[in-house]
């Protein structure tokens, strides 16, 4: 009896407790209804779900009623309502991913977790692992990431691995926790660990820095940090002193960690013979670039690859690469930064400033290539006293991390270009609107945006005149549809994120009923070059009807992916072999994949198009916001138009039946043709649902939706074709193939090993044979297999044997 | 301001919509999403009409005129559009609207709506509609083979639904009145495009066994806004037979609840247009996104709405029992 009453009053306490939590919350963040996603992001944050008694408090303090709650909670894929392990695996399917077989990925999680049935959650709690859009890792792939750590190269073999080091590290954050209690630490050890530039060896460096410190008894803080941009020279480490000093170590081996360490905290050690190496690297991080992705290395170790990467390219939006640091506003200034906008402010009219965009040619690069000195010419037009700018990274494209480079590595420029914008337009708020899945990028836009302000670029009285602006960030809630402009604008409202129909356009009548002007993050990040070196400058890069550069995330399989920029014009071929370094393992390119889930696929005989809005639209592609995933011969494009298909289907906001239904159907029939049920009349049925969504669809992602589809019909129709007869030429759809052992087997068991589901009976020095009851298809075997004796053999070939 | 409507120069006001124009000038237009004087967004894109300049698709119900434009409102293409949206929403649509029995009735007799008021006890007007489709002491039922009861769902999940027993046992009520009249016979015309809800799996099967209890064990399969939906109209004016794209949904079907005494919710006819959400306070609202897209009502807030908006669902997802 008692024993049930201490247990109620404990409850009721935590309940008190709760509650107090969720109304302080509420306080700090506001009341009414347009406050609801930051709201709920805050409580989710705190909760790591959203509790109903919490949301009951939000009824009883805000204007937010349950029509709207239920409405907006359910609408982006951010928010839960249930609660999960404390823990989260995200496993990505971005189409690099996906390519590279993120679905096994995740089913090996499920499988090494034991997590069974409809359930997402161990039974201990411990993890949920779900599938996410896309991590923008796309170099990566196949990305996951647990809690706040990416890990790259998933294979799902290296699942056990990786679960494994993520349990150390959670220790040793414990551990370090514990240590900093006991006494001050003598320094931090900072190591890229939070985005794309953590490559697989950065994790074996941290290990090594932990290990060693607690081998030498070092109290060093060991900290975890963003990517800094310079993905090819990683594992990179920085010693940073009580003094302030930070002392940079690119490329570092796990050999080395030791000596590092000792030759900043433990003086008068006897570590002479590799301190003068040291110091040799030091003098090149502090007279050259710093982030200058060739200066590393000696002459002599200059690869071609690396030279030929670099020399193809061309920088506006990335202008600075290799040698400017994304928070450091001084350097920026001094680099030419805030030249634009000074001339802008106090040498330009706005009517000057909108000429001079529309004589560059600038066009929207979030994908539709509007010109964007049109769309500020119609809000500057607007007699409206209240304007408002929102630079969208919403960059929801799988396979597309240009905007969230842009934003973490060069905010200060694409800040910048948006302060330009809105004096030409007259704006007086300004909005970022950035996706939730870039938590970097939003940290550093947000400080850059400080830096601003504390400087007077923002605010007041800007640069001495009488322009008064800011700009203030509004973090996405998972919602690929939110990229569309109407859909932004009504997410930053507190609504669902359904996109309205136009007219009438944003710049008449957008946030708030106010003329707004939207742009992309690149497209503002090109703004400061037109300025400063003027438009005739810009126009002379490009082709006739694109001007300027354009950044690409250049991935699959292709061997030096990255983020790119190059003149418009360059084909398809010279960015795939000049700068991306061929197909993976010198494959035979296939097909390019170009815009995401609203772009088309290009097949290599097409590849000498120039990049140019109209010769890749002509293509039934698109430029699109600047994802390039290049596919190799052992892609199935059948398989990546289901993909794509998937992908929409599940991000469409529902308002239209178009949208809503249509492409479900599409999909319905690309499930029936990749698991070999297709029937004649599906390709018909394809090919006019997906022609007419195009036409009739409510907003701009659902026209552009069947692109994929549409694409892959032109030019591999034959694949369609061979679907129907049972062939799978790639063997990437499963439900048509069986795994079988062919003769080059010689029984080394290595695959009977690997198998997860016990599906090859260990048979040594026999040719192994696979269960194809058991059998899962998740390619481990094949991986695993030294003599290549494993294939994948058409179902309907295998019952004939 | 002047536009054309299918090549006639046309005389509008700015702020009425094609739609609305068109209408005025006596072009025939289907619409579901759009209620005249109420709230609305354009979802269900069966408005469509084309511009002839842009050659550009529009939702005519949201798109205001602008000088000299072109409209096209029954070409061949824009006729396609719009029943490829019906067959689309349709395809969504798990229901029947005539209830199987009535369909298959050879004598003419609404079987469905005679079982609806047997279950609710008004035995004359049960009465009044077997009077109205045949002579009460000549029963043809005696020499039928029943097809109604071969194609009765409730057959399907365990046992039919008695229906000759349940017939003779309504005739043979000797002290209730019944009067015949011609609108209670059964409407059904093979003209008019039927829904039908298709096959149930096994889950559904259970689902159904366990919470049916009515008196004549009949599941009620027709549908109560059968004489007054919007969707079947159009889908009949449109001659759609069958739906193209086949019949799945991810809406619990038959899953009726009553948000108020009369006012019914069948979430498996939905077609979201959103009429209920953007015309109630806090009552209606979707839940999801994409093809799972819903529409719910939080139980909390049943009182926040009223029976008149069952008169703005084109379909028989809001409807008042009669």
């Amino acid at each position: 009896m008692t024993m049930c009453s201490e247990d109620c009053l404990q409850k009721a306490r935590q309940k008190e407790a709760a509650i107090q939590r969720a109304d302080a919350i509420i306080e700090r963040i506001g009341t009414t209804r347009d406050k609801i996603i930051p709201l709920l992001q805050a409580l989710q944050e705190e909760f790591s779900y959203l509790p109903s008694d919490v949301l009951e408090r939000v009824y009883l303090l805000t204007d937010i009623d349950r029509a709207q709650m239920m409405s907006v909670a359910t609408f982006y894929s951010q928010f839960r309502l249930v609660p999960y392990g404390r823990h989260v695996i995200k496993v990505c399917n971005g189409t690099a991913c996906h390519v590279k077989g993120a679905d096994n990925v995740y089913d090996a999680f499920r499988r090494e977790l034991s997590i069974e049935g409809d359930s997402v959650t161990t039974a201990d709690g411990r993890y949920s692992v779900e599938n996410v859009g896309c991590l923008g890792c796309c170099a990566l792939a196949p990305a996951v990431q647990i809690d706040q750590k990416i890990y790259g190269h998933v294979q799902p073999g290296r699942v056990t691995e990786v679960l494994a080091e993520f349990e150390k590290e959670q220790q040793m954050t414990e551990q370090a926790a514990q240590q900093r209690q006991n006494r001050p630490p003598l320094g931090e050890v900072r190591l890229g660990m939070e985005n794309c530039c953590q490559a697989s060896g950065t994790a074996a460096i941290y290990e090594e820095v932990g290990r060693c410190c607690r081998d030498l008894d070092l109290n060093v803080t060991i900290k975890p940090v963003s990517c800094i941009g310079a993905c090819n020279q990683v594992p990179m480490i920085d010693v940073a002193m009580p003094d302030g000093a930070i002392y940079r170590y690119p490329n570092v081996k796990v050999e080395d960690v030791q000596e590092i360490l000792l030759n900043h905290f433990n003086t008068g050690s006897a570590v002479r013979r590799l301190r003068n190496r040291i110091f040799r690297s030091l003098d090149h991080l502090h007279n050259d670039s710093v982030w200058g992705s060739d200066v590393w290395k000696e002459p002599a170790e200059r690869t071609r690859t690396i030279n030929n990467f670099l020399t193809s390219q061309e920088r506006v939006s990335t202008e600075g690469y290799g040698n400017m640091a994304p928070l450091n506003i001084e350097e920026y200034i001094s680099c030419g930064g805030l030249e634009a906008l000074r001339r802008a402010l106090t040498g330009m009219t706005p009517g000057q400033v909108i000429s001079e965009i529309l004589d560059s040619g600038l066009r929207g690069r979030g994908g539709g290539g509007f010109p964007s000195g049109r769309k500020w010419s119609m809000v500057a037009a607007q007699e409206n006293p209240v304007k408002y700018i929102i630079c969208n990274g919403d960059e929801g494209d799988p396979g597309a991390f240009m905007d969230r480079i842009l934003l973490e590595s060069y905010p200060m420029r694409v800040i910048e270009g948006m302060i330009i914008a809105a004096y030409a337009v007259g704006a007086s708020e300004g909005i970022f609107y950035i996706r939730a899945e870039y938590p970097q990028a939003v940290i550093r836009t947000r400080k850059a945006l400080q830096m601003y302000r504390d400087m007077g670029f923002l605010g007041k009285g800007i640069m001495g005149s009488d322009f008064d602006f800011d700009i203030r960030v509004f973090e996405g809630a998972g919602a690929f549809v939110c990229g569309e402009e109407t859909a932004l604008i009504n997410s930053i409202q507190g609504q669902r994120g359904f996109p309205s129909h136009r007219p009438p356009y944003p710049a008449v009548s957008g946030l708030h009923g106010c003329p707004t002007l939207i742009n992309n993050v690149e497209t503002l990040s090109q703004v400061p070059y037109i300025i400063r070196n003027t438009a005739s400058r810009y126009a002379a890069i490009g082709t006739d009807s694109s001007k300027g550069t354009k950044v690409f995330a250049l991935v699959g399989k292709v061997n030096h992916g990255g983020l790119i920029e190059v003149p418009m014009g360059t084909t398809l071929n010279q960015i795939i072999e000049d700068i991306g370094g061929g197909v993976e393992g010198g494959a035979a390119l296939k097909a390019v994949q170009t815009g995401g889930p609203s772009g088309g696929c290009i097949p290599a005989s097409l590849c000498d198009t120039p990049v140019d809005y109209e010769a890749l639209k002509g293509l039934g592609a698109i430029m699109g916001s600047g994802g390039l995933v290049v596919l190799g011969e052992d892609s199935c494009m059948v398989d990546v138009a289901r993909y794509f298909t998937t992908f929409t289907s599940g991000e469409s906001c529902g308002k239209c039946t178009f949208c809503r239904v249509g492409i479900r159907r599409m999909l319905d029939i690309l499930d029936r043709i990749c698991t070999g049920k297709g029937k004649k009349k599906d390709l018909e049925d394809l090919e006019y649902l997906a022609e007419s969504i195009s036409k009739s669809a409510l907003c701009g992602l659902g026209k552009t939706a069947p692109n994929p589809v549409l694409s892959t019909l032109k030019y591999f129709r034959d694949e369609y074709l061979e679907h129907f007869q049972g062939i799978c030429r790639t063997g990437t759809c499963k439900d048509m193939v069986v795994y079988q052992v062919s003769q080059d087997c010689v029984g080394c068991t290595k695959c009977a090993k690997a198998c997860p589901a016990d599906a090859i009976r260990y048979t040594p020095y026999e040719r192994h044979s696979i269960d194809t009851e058991k059998c899962t298809k998740c390619g481990l075997c094949i991986d695993e297999c030294s003599y290549d004796a494993i294939k994948k053999v058409p179902i309907k070939t295998a019952l004939q044997q | 301001m002047n536009i054309y409507i299918d090549g006639i120069q046309t005389k509008v006001a700015p702020d009425e919509t094609i739609l609305e124009a068109c209408r005025k000038a006596g072009a025939d237009i289907p619409s579901m999403c759009y209620a005249a004087g109420a709230e609305h967004r354009p979802s269900c894109m069966v408005c469509m009409v084309r511009n002839e300049d842009s050659g550009q698709m529009l939702p005519s119900c949201s798109t205001y005129p602008t000088e000299g434009m072109k409209i096209d409102t029954s070409s061949e293409e824009v006729q396609q559009t719009r029943k490829l949206a019906v067959e689309l929403l349709l395809s969504d649509h798990r229901a029947d609207c005539e209830a199987p029995c009535t369909i298959a009735c050879p004598s003419g007799l609404d079987i469905g709506e005679m079982l609806c008021q047997y279950d609710k006890g008004d035995f004359a007007k049960a009465k009044s509609i077997l009077a109205s489709a045949f002579s009460l002491t000549e029963i043809p039922c005696d020499s039928c083979k029943g097809p109604c009861e071969k194609v009765c769902r409730r057959g399907t999940v365990d046992a039919h639904v008695q229906i000759k027993a349940i017939v003779k046992e309504i005739a043979a009520m000797e002290d209730i009145p019944a009067e015949a009249k011609p609108e209670l016979a059964s409407k059904y015309s093979k003209e008019l495009f039927s829904s039908r809800l298709g096959i149930f799996s096994p889950a559904e099967k259970a689902r159904l066994k366990e919470s049916v209890h009515s008196k004549s064990t009949c599941l009620h399969c027709a549908c109560l806004a059968k004489d007054d939906c919007r969707l079947r109209d159009i889908a009949t004016s449109l001659k759609i037979k069958t739906p193209r794209f086949g019949v799945s949904s991810l809406q619990p079907f038959k899953a009726a609840k009553h948000i108020t005494a009369q006012l019914v919710y069948e979430p498996s006819k939905c077609i979201r247009c959103g009429l209920c959400v953007y015309n109630t306070n806090d009552g209606f609202t979707f839940s999801g996104r994409g093809f799972g897209m819903q529409v719910i009502i939080p139980e909390e807030s049943y009182t926040n709405v009223t029976e008149d908006i069952a008169a703005l669902c084109p379909t028989g997802a809001l409807s008042l029992e009669h």
